[in-house]
Formats: C-alpha cells, structure tokens, sequence
C-alpha cells in the first residue's frame, strides 16, 4: 500500500485538473481516474485517506462497491462533487448512505468548500464558523441558559442582520435555521447513560433550564458572501448516520413529516451546512446563507458536510 | 376584532382575516378555520413573517381541517417565508388557492434588494412559463431583476 494519497475521480480533464490543483495544496499526493472502473483498478495500489468523486459516477453500477473499497482502504470520507446537471442526483446520493461531503457549487466557491472540507479532515480540526468566513470577520456569540430566550435571540438575530443591511429574505432564512438549530440542540440533544434522549419529547414552548452541559451556544456572523449561524451543544449525540437519515428524508418534501425535520429544512433552506461530530462531546452545527448579488454561483440545492472527529 | 395567538395576530379586514407575525407551535392554526362564515375563508398572510417546522406542521393542519369541513382557503398576499415552505413541502399546499404572494427581487444598479407583491392570477401565464414578471426599482427607477431561481421559487403554483 502507498501514501496516503488523495483519489479523484471524475471524467473532465479540466476539472480533474482544476480539482488536482486545489488539493495539490495539502500536501498529500493526488491520482486521478476517469472513471470508476479505473479508478477501482487503482484502489489496489493506493491508500486514499480522501476520495473525490464527480456525481456521474452515480449512473456506475460501481460505484457503491467502490465506496465500500475505498473505506477499507482507509479513505475516511467520500467528497463528492454534483454540477448543476445532476441536482436530480442529490436525493439517490444521501440515500447511498456513503457519501458524507456533497459540493454542489461551481467554481469559485467550489474551491473554497473543497480546501476547507479537504483540510479540515486531513487536519482532524473540524470545530468553528472561522473555517467558512474570511479573516477578521467577527462572531457575534450567545449562550442560551433557559429554553424560553430561543425565541429572543432568534428575533435579535434578524434585527441584527437587518441593521447591517441584508435583506428580509437573508433575515427570515437566518431565522428558520437558527430556530430549528437551537430547538434540536434543547430538546433533542440530551441524552442520558442509556442513550435515551429524554427532553425530546417535551412541549417545545415549554421552560427548562438549561444548566451546565444542557446549555447551548449560539453563534454567528457574515464577511459579505455568506451568514454563518452556528449552533452547539455539550451532548455530542447526533450520530453520522442520523444525520444523513434526516438529509435523505423524503416525506419532508411530501408531508413535511417525520423526526428529523428540523434538519431536513435547515438542509434545504441554506447554502451549505456542516455537522462537526464528536460522539459523546460536543456538537455543532454551521449554516451558510450565501449573501452575495448577484448570485452567480448559486445553485438550486445545497451542499452538505458531516464531519466526525477521530478518537484521540 | 383582533386576537393575539401566541405570536401571531389574527384580525378581520374586509373579506380576509389577515394573519401577522411569527407562526410557531403556539398558533393553533385550526381554530382560525371557525372565521369562516362560508365555504370560502380568505387568509391575508402578507404580515407573516417567520415559520418553523412546527408551525409548518399546524399549518398542514389546518389545510387537512380545512378540506375536511368543505372549507376552501384563499392564500393573499403570502410572505416570502411561507412561500418557501409552500415549495419546500407539497403537503403545506394542500387545496389552497394562492391569488398573491411576494417574491424576491433586487435592482442591479443600485443594489437594493425587496419582496414585491405579484398578482398570481393576473400573471398566471408568465409564471406558468417560469418567468418573473418585470419590476422597476423604487429607488432608481431601473429594471429589476428577480432574485431566486423560477423553477424552485414558482413551483409551489404548479400543483
């Protein structure tokens, strides 16, 4: 087996090579197939720690076990890239189950996400809403102690964002993504010894306190291109499965229905958003709205990160 | 008459009860279906301005009470929030009729960015076919473009 390497795979000679000298950056070699055939051909001599798979290797019959292989091999995360002709793809692709970073945007913003999403799992390093905004933007931050100032802060966050100029419409997806955010991490979160989650179920108008590691922090900030609304919780009880479960849901569209919800309609209300794992620890979710005009790189769906941190 | 439910407000004006603030898993939207004095209820939700998942579920609801009592829902003047959730989620559309709704637009000139108002029965064919229909900026005058992608914005009409 060779070094770990970084494994592209993706049929456009351009884009391998704009990929390629994206990831060159890291430091880790890159090989790149055209195809999935191949690219399984090249999984035996390699030990990818990274695979980057262009979204029409969804049509291989492949390409579930190549995914599998590649995971054997020690690839700890599959990126993979979706244009715009292959949106239709994303709800086939969560329901793969193996696929744990999907990109959707074109260039610029592509390069962005793939450094970021690239070094954040070579690094291990994978808290914080910095990671996604330019230098020196500042982080407005809150600690929520009791239930009720949900409603509070998510009204102060809209007016915040309204008083630094961003439009009504910014305003009320920022609220919906930061409602939904703060409500899982209050009720759904806390988890017991035996894994029971036991406020889940409690009336979300509901007071409770939130003390000690019930406690939930808030925060958020915009650098021009994108609001970043992260939220965290002590529990560190979403799980990466139950993450890509709720993504995948398909009765949200239908019935708006099911657990799981919250994520489900934060997924598709904002540009990007990141699950930061550390089973047991901490969680903590990032949504990007992406603010710019015009929106030129701005698709009609999301890209999506879940990250889980390697036991130290 | 005007009523505080959690935190929305509900009042009659003329035809329509119109619904402001933010819906939530306080609103009890149901009981909003007893103002109808026939089988026709006009709802005027141009105030609204935020709706979780939990007031998206009260909201499908009161679409489910609404069709079980032969109860037809006119959706005026609908905010940019429940018109994202109208897209988002089939079932919040139920058998409603939306005759107006806002919509995102923003002004490539001089950068301001608005919710204006469409006439979804006057435009019915433009926005069948996916297309905006044209706009001047208040502040400059200049032609506005819309600011969202048709096929995902206008799609809450096609059903």
């Amino acid at each position: 087996m060779g070094a770990a390497s970084i494994l592209i795979v993706h049929p456009d000679r351009k884009i391998q090579r704009t990929v390629h000298r994206i990831l060159g950056g890291t430091g880790h070699g890159v090989d790149v197939a055209d195809d999935v055939g191949q690219a399984v051909r090249l999984l035996s001599n390699l030990a990818p720690i990274l695979v980057v798979v262009d979204g029409s290797a969804m049509a291989s019959p492949s390409i579930e076990p190549f995914l599998a292989a590649a995971k054997v091999r020690g690839a700890e995360a599959c990126i993979m890239l979706v244009g715009a002709t292959q949106l239709e793809q994303a709800p086939r692709i969560l329901s793969l189950g193996a696929v744990t970073n999907l990109l959707v945007h074109p260039m610029p913003v592509l390069g962005e996400e793939l450094t970021i999403t690239a070094q954040k799992l070579i690094r291990d390093d994978l808290f914080g809403a910095e990671k996604y905004l330019l230098w020196g933007t500042e982080l407005h931050a809150a600690t929520l102690t009791r239930a009720s100032q949900r409603v509070q802060l998510v009204g102060e966050l809209a007016e915040q964002l309204r008083g630094h100029g961003q439009s009504a419409r910014v305003a009320s997806i920022a609220m919906l993504v930061a409602d939904e955010l703060i409500s899982n991490a209050v009720h759904n979160a806390p988890v017991d010894d035996r894994g029971t989650h036991y406020r889940a179920d409690l009336a979300r108008d509901a007071e409770l306190a939130l003390d000690g590691r019930h406690a939930v922090v808030v925060r958020w900030g915009c650098d021009g291109r994108y609001v970043a609304i992260e939220v965290g919780d002590a529990f560190g009880s979403l799980s990466r499965d139950r993450v890509l479960c709720s993504l995948a849901q398909s009765d949200v569209k239908d019935q708006g229905g099911g657990a799981g919800m919250g994520i489900a309609l934060t997924y598709r209300s904002c540009d990007h958003l990141v699950f930061n794992l550390a089973p047991g620890k901490r969680t903590e979710v990032i949504a990007l709205i992406d603010v710019r005009y015009p929106p030129t790189e701005r698709v009609a769906a999301s890209s999506f990160n879940v990250f889980v941190e390697r036991e130290r | 008459m005007r009523e505080t439910r959690g935190r929305i407000t509900v009042e009659i004006q003329g035809d329509a009860l119109v619904i402001k603030g933010a819906i939530d898993e306080t609103a009890r939207l149901s009981e909003l279906l007893d103002y109808a004095g026939g089988p026709l209820l006009a709802l005027d939700l141009g105030g609204v301005t935020f709706i979780n998942s939990l007031g998206v579920r009260d909201w499908i609801r009161m679409q489910s009470a609404a069709q079980a009592r032969g109860i037809g829902l006119e959706l005026r003047r609908v905010a940019e929030p429940l018109v994202h959730q109208l897209n988002m989620i089939v079932a919040t559309r139920g058998t409603a009729r939306v005759t107006s709704f806002y919509a995102p637009y923003a002004c490539d000139a001089c950068g301001r960015e608005e919710s204006r108002l469409i006439d979804a029965v006057a435009y019915a064919r433009w926005l069948g076919n996916l297309q905006a229909p044209a706009m001047s900026c208040a502040e400059c005058g200049r032609g506005m473009e819309f600011n969202d992608f048709p096929e995902r914005y206008f799609s809450f009409l096609s059903v």
